[in-house]
């Protein structure tokens, strides 16, 4: 009415609620395209999926085979897990800037050790397993090492970033009173780094659960393995057992661990909860100690031992021809690949918001978030790509919206938590004005949820471009599926060019993830 | 002591988006609300008509802001009933949000969306009437300029501010962008929660002065305070004490001895 | 930090002494099952500790209960007639098998040509066992599914109807479900590209693929004839809704392959009676009937070596040898 003749593209700036949302815009290309690709075939493939859902097997021989996979899932998760957080807190102390300066002078080896560890941690753990599988032959200590060393580089990456932003006035301090280097180190920075770790330690076993299944998908044992021969032979009440089980492991290890986080890691609020550092230390103190005859037993049962590592075998003999490999379509594998990790980012990031902000206040609708969210964590991406194949045709897009819903179930689960524990005053006050709950909600909540949202999406991209591997099967034109293929065909040269550009993709993307993080925290 | 007791009248059970002289803007009869130990609030009645401003008086833990909770509708009261303009809060969603949009809060912490720019926050007021388009629509462009410069004008505020950022303004800038957005709602009952609390007597006195003078043209006013050397302007004054009303009376009448004993349990 | 300003829960806290029992209960779940974990995890662990061991396995292009039933019976058939214990170690990926095979994690394996073939390039002096009378002359039957309209073809040039249709083949590294059709394709003309979506599908076993094609997922498929024979036979298969629509000719199949350092490990002239064993079962006997039969064979014969030449050429020619 008023000001209408003012506007124009040059006053269009986009208010930070309406930025997590932006990539929801992904979905309009996709929803025009899609028809074209659905052939719906195997619709009453779906149909039969989902009423299993209601009719698992409760066969006692299925439930006994599902478990047994479980326990060597969850054992490698735990192994895996508890390996890489003890490598990576070595190698983010190796490469903490702020150690190296106290102890020697000069940063320069903390940049060195950075930069090689940003090698494993480029590689998705399945290339790990695969790769490991070829040196070490099909023995559990492969899903082990598979997770233990990418997770071990992201572990150090962490921690070295979280010594360098501790404040170090304690440990200058110290170092003037004369305290030699290393107890200072400790002493200063120990405490302080407790909860950082804590929380993101958590975090890791999270992810190594995920792992560890998707492992199993591609053969490397435990629950994985069943829940896509069960797929793969249309089995769907079985698979639905083994969904069912391993949903319920999941959403306990969640509950547990954001309970630990809580006690552990968190500041206590307003002086109510009364709690010193001390007894947060002793309990973890305690827990380490529980956990060490654990992953001892852990291992025995699962038959992984160190010995395993002196059986080293070369690769296959293989002839090496290299202008074949050049002349692979590199760019358009790499175009390919790249747009897979765009769109499904995309998707990914912009529908968890939209979601949120759909069925948020409808009372029902945060418990079904919450189940939806729940199953795409739990489902690993190459599954959920080869259901979508029952009714889509193969491509790039089929990948995407695999990955995609992997993804989304862990934003969404995230946007939750940071939406739970954000500030709610401002979206009160628009309650109180009349302001409808999905409104009051984009303007009281989202304003403040925006940037660290968008901020862990950026860094969710880039997990995304190193998953693109895992839906190889279904991608038809990217390196993941050429990848699988030369594998199968013992191509070790062609492999090998593959890893590389795959690494160096990765580095690319985690340095462009890593700048626009920066800028939107920042901003 | 001066418990007034509800009229049994014939209420309309829709909202009624203006107000009449004959009508009541807000009526608390007898709430209740639970607290851990002693309850909150104890059968305390309150009447609001157009025209009033009432001053809510009393210590710390009094129930103040348990009371403006609860007549703007935040807190539902365990036992009591409440009005709003003479009708009961509306059951359908709908009908709710036009009722709430007749209640304006001025809040302690402001309460503003610090993302966003001066004009969004303005606008944000609106959103009980505004349909999703133009909500969306207020993320993009400046929606609604002259409105809002109509507003800030009103509180001493530049228009240059408009498309500022609220983390640039200055903390008197703020308290007074947050009556501008209460402004720019145009409620006929003004709730406002110690708006004075942290300014410096000239400020506190400017903002006072602004708040009564919009309590006119059928408009009501219901503000919590802790400084009885500024209740010169107001219509009543209603003390509570351990969630009962102990008074209510003209400022006028006060002597400074009853003052004196309404805060006293602070000391 | 990405995730420490997201990760900050406020949740009640009264949840905390049952998650920690579920915690607790989840962390003991692997320890609590050692005598099923006992199965699967160590028969993999550590080729020198088990030196009188005779691991048998077989690349998995079957439903995993049809496997677990036979190679069982096929290890405890071997374990009498040689007088050294067997072991079935299943392995879930054609590829995992050849790798295992290379290590020397497995000594017997029942594999395909093609991954026959590249696990003898790969473990030079490995010795064919035995094949089945069938695998002499194997064929591979293009299926489709009734309702997309596919008639059976007269000839192979016959293959171009399947353009742009949805495909599936069985494994990546199947004999039957992918390389010998993808070779009678190719020579008909058609191209991996030239399928609806720009590329095949790999079902991964001839089960999965001839469920897939009934159901309409894949309008055709191809599978090895001796699959779709006992799907038929057992009622899995209804002919109303998936046909046959071409029989491959004949090519070399699947084969036993043992490692080269049998008789080292087992005692001279191990390697002959193992080949003995498979070429002397017979029908007339109830147990060895029993193998026969989940085999789908008669009998076991010889394997010339000569015979996988061929395989080697078309796989190369495809590209899944190098």
């Amino acid at each position: 009415m008023t000001a209408t003749s003012a506007w124009s593209w040059r006053s269009l700036r986009l208010a930070p609620p309406l930025l997590p949302l932006l990539p929801v815009l992904a979905w309009l290309p996709v929803l025009l395209v899609l028809p074209g690709l659905s052939h719906g075939g195997g619709w009453d493939l779906i149909g039969q999926f989902a009423w299993a859902a209601f009719n698992p097997s409760l066969d006692p021989l299925v439930l006994g085979s599902l478990l047994s996979g479980l326990g060597i899932t969850v054992g490698i998760a735990l192994l895996g897990w508890a390996l890489s957080l003890a490598l990576g807190l070595l190698g983010g102390v190796l490469s903490s800037r702020t150690v190296w300066r106290t102890l020697i002078g000069s940063a320069l080896p903390a940049e060195l050790i950075r930069r090689l560890l940003a090698v494993p941690r480029a590689m998705h753990e399945l290339l790990w397993g695969l790769l490991l599988l070829q040196l070490l032959g099909l023995q559990p200590v492969v899903a082990v090492l598979a997770i233990t060393i990418p997770y071990a580089a992201l572990v150090a990456r962490v921690v070295s970033d979280l010594l360098d932003a501790l404040p170090t006035q304690g440990l200058e301090a110290l170092r003037l009173a004369g305290a030699p280097a290393a107890p200072a180190l400790l002493t200063a920075l120990g405490p302080a780094l407790q909860p950082g770790v804590i929380s993101y330690g958590g975090y890791r076993l999270e992810c190594a659960l995920r792992s560890a299944t998707l492992l199993g998908v591609f053969g490397l044992g435990g629950l994985g393995t069943d829940l896509r021969l069960t797929l793969q032979s249309l089995q769907f009440s079985e698979l639905w057992s083994g969904l069912w089980i391993l949903l319920l492991v999941m959403l306990a290890l969640e509950a547990l661990l954001r309970a630990l986080r809580q006690r552990w890691a968190m500041p206590a609020r307003f002086g109510l909860t009364r709690r010193s550092v001390g007894r947060g230390g002793r309990e973890v103190a305690l827990g380490l100690v529980l956990l060490l005859p654990l992953l001892v037993l852990v291992a025995a049962a699962l038959g992984v031992s160190p010995l395993q590592l002196g059986q080293l075998q070369p690769l296959p003999p293989f002839t090496a021809d290299w202008p074949a490999v050049a002349a692979l379509p590199w760019l358009s594998l790499i175009g390919s690949t790249l747009g897979l990790t765009l769109l499904a980012a995309a998707l990914a990031v912009g529908s968890a918001p939209l979601l949120l902000l759909l069925l948020a206040p409808w009372p029902w609708g945060r418990v079904l978030i919450q189940a939806v969210w729940a199953l795409g964590r739990l489902w690993p991406p190459p599954l959920t790509a080869l259901l979508l194949l029952f009714v889509l045709q193969p491509g790039v897009l089929t990948a995407a919206l695999a990955l995609a819903f992997h993804n989304l179930g862990i934003l969404g689960r995230l946007l939750l938590e940071a939406e739970e524990s954000a500030p709610m005053q401002a979206e009160e006050a628009l309650v109180a004005a009349g302001a409808g709950p999905r409104l009051a909600l984009l303007y009281g909540r989202f304003s403040a949820l925006a940037r660290s949202y968008l901020a862990y999406g950026a860094y969710r991209a880039d997990v995304i471009l190193r998953e693109t591997v895992v839906v190889g099967l279904v991608g038809a034109a990217g390196l993941g599926s050429l990848l699988l293929e030369s594998l199968s065909s013992f191509a070790i040269d062609q492999l090998i060019a593959l890893v590389a550009v795959y690494v160096l993709l990765t580095l690319m993307g985690e340095d462009l993830s890593d700048r626009l993080r920066r800028r939107l925290l920042a901003a | 002591m001066l418990a007034v007791p509800c009229p049994l009248l014939n209420r309309p059970n829709f909202p009624v988006l203006s107000s009449s002289p004959d009508r009541l803007l807000l009526e608390l009869c007898s709430i209740r609300v639970p607290g851990r130990s002693a309850p909150r609030l104890d059968d305390v009645s309150l009447q609001l008509r157009p025209g009033e401003r009432v001053a809510l008086v009393g210590p710390s833990g009094a129930g103040k802001s348990t009371l403006l909770a609860v007549a703007n509708g935040l807190i539902r009261p365990e036992a009591g009933e409440l009005f709003w303009n003479g009708a009961a809060p509306a059951r359908s969603r709908r009908r709710r949000r036009l009722q709430q949009a007749l209640i304006g809060t001025l809040w302690q912490d402001l309460r503003l969306i610090e993302e966003l720019t001066v004009q969004q926050n303005l606008n944000a007021a609106r959103l009980a009437r505004w349909g999703w388009p133009r909500a969306l629509l207020n993320l993009m462009l400046p929606v609604e300029t002259a409105a809002n410069t109509e507003v800030l004008a009103r509180v001493d505020l530049s228009a240059d501010l408009l498309e500022q950022p609220v983390t640039a303004l200055s903390g008197g800038q703020r308290q007074r962008l947050a009556l501008a957005r209460l402004l720019r709602q145009d409620p006929l009952l003004l709730l406002a929660d110690e708006p004075l609390a942290h300014l410096d007597p000239r400020l506190a006195r400017d903002l006072l002065d602004l708040l009564l003078k919009q309590a006119s043209g059928g408009r009501a006013l219901l503000l919590s305070l802790h400084r009885p050397d500024l209740l010169a302007g107001f219509d009543r004054v209603v003390a509570l004490r351990q969630g009962r009303v102990v008074l209510d009376a003209a400022p006028s009448g006060l002597t400074g001895q009853q003052l004196a004993a309404l805060y006293r349990s602070e000391a | 930090m990405f995730s420490l300003p997201l990760l900050r829960p406020r949740l009640p806290r009264p949840g905390f002494r049952l998650a920690l029992l579920a915690g607790l209960a989840l962390a003991l779940t692997p320890a609590a099952l050692p005598p099923q974990l006992q199965q699967v995890a160590p028969q993999l662990a550590g080729a020198q500790a088990q030196q009188k061991l005779l691991r048998i396995s077989a690349i998995p292009d079957q439903k995993p209960e049809t496997l677990n039933r036979l190679y069982p019976l096929v290890a405890s058939e071997l374990s009498r007639s040689l007088g050294v214990p067997v072991k079935y170690v299943p392995v879930t990926d054609y590829t995992a098998a050849v790798s295992a095979f290379r290590r020397g994690d497995l000594d017997l394996v029942w594999f395909g040509a093609l991954t026959g073939v590249q696990a003898r390039l790969q473990k030079p002096g490995a010795k064919v066992i035995a094949q089945r009378d069938i695998d002499a002359s194997f064929q591979s039957f293009f299926i489709a599914n009734t309702a997309s309209g596919i008639k059976p073809i007269a000839n192979q040039k016959g293959l171009s109807v399947l353009k742009g249709k949805r495909f599936t083949f069985g494994s990546e590294s199947s004999t039957s479900g992918r390389l010998m059709p993808q070779y009678f394709l190719g020579q008909a003309g058609v191209r991996l590209s030239d399928f609806a979506g720009g590329a095949p599908g790999f079902s991964s076993s001839h089960d999965a693929t001839i469920a897939l094609v009934q159901s309409g997922a894949y309008q055709a498929g191809v599978v090895n004839e001796e699959v779709w024979q006992s799907n038929l036979s057992s009622g899995k298969t209804d002919p109303k809704k998936v046909i046959v629509i071409w029989r491959t000719p004949g090519y070399a199949n699947y084969h036993w392959l043992a490692q080269p350092n049998l008789d080292q490990r087992f005692g001279k002239g191990f390697t002959t009676r193992l080949q003995s064993t498979f070429l002397n079962l017979r029908a007339s006997n109830p147990k060895q009937a029993q193998i026969l039969d989940l085999f789908g064979a008669k009998r076991f014969i010889p394997a010339p070596v000569s015979q996988y030449d061929s395989i080697e050429k078309v796989g190369r020619e495809i590209g899944k040898i190098r």
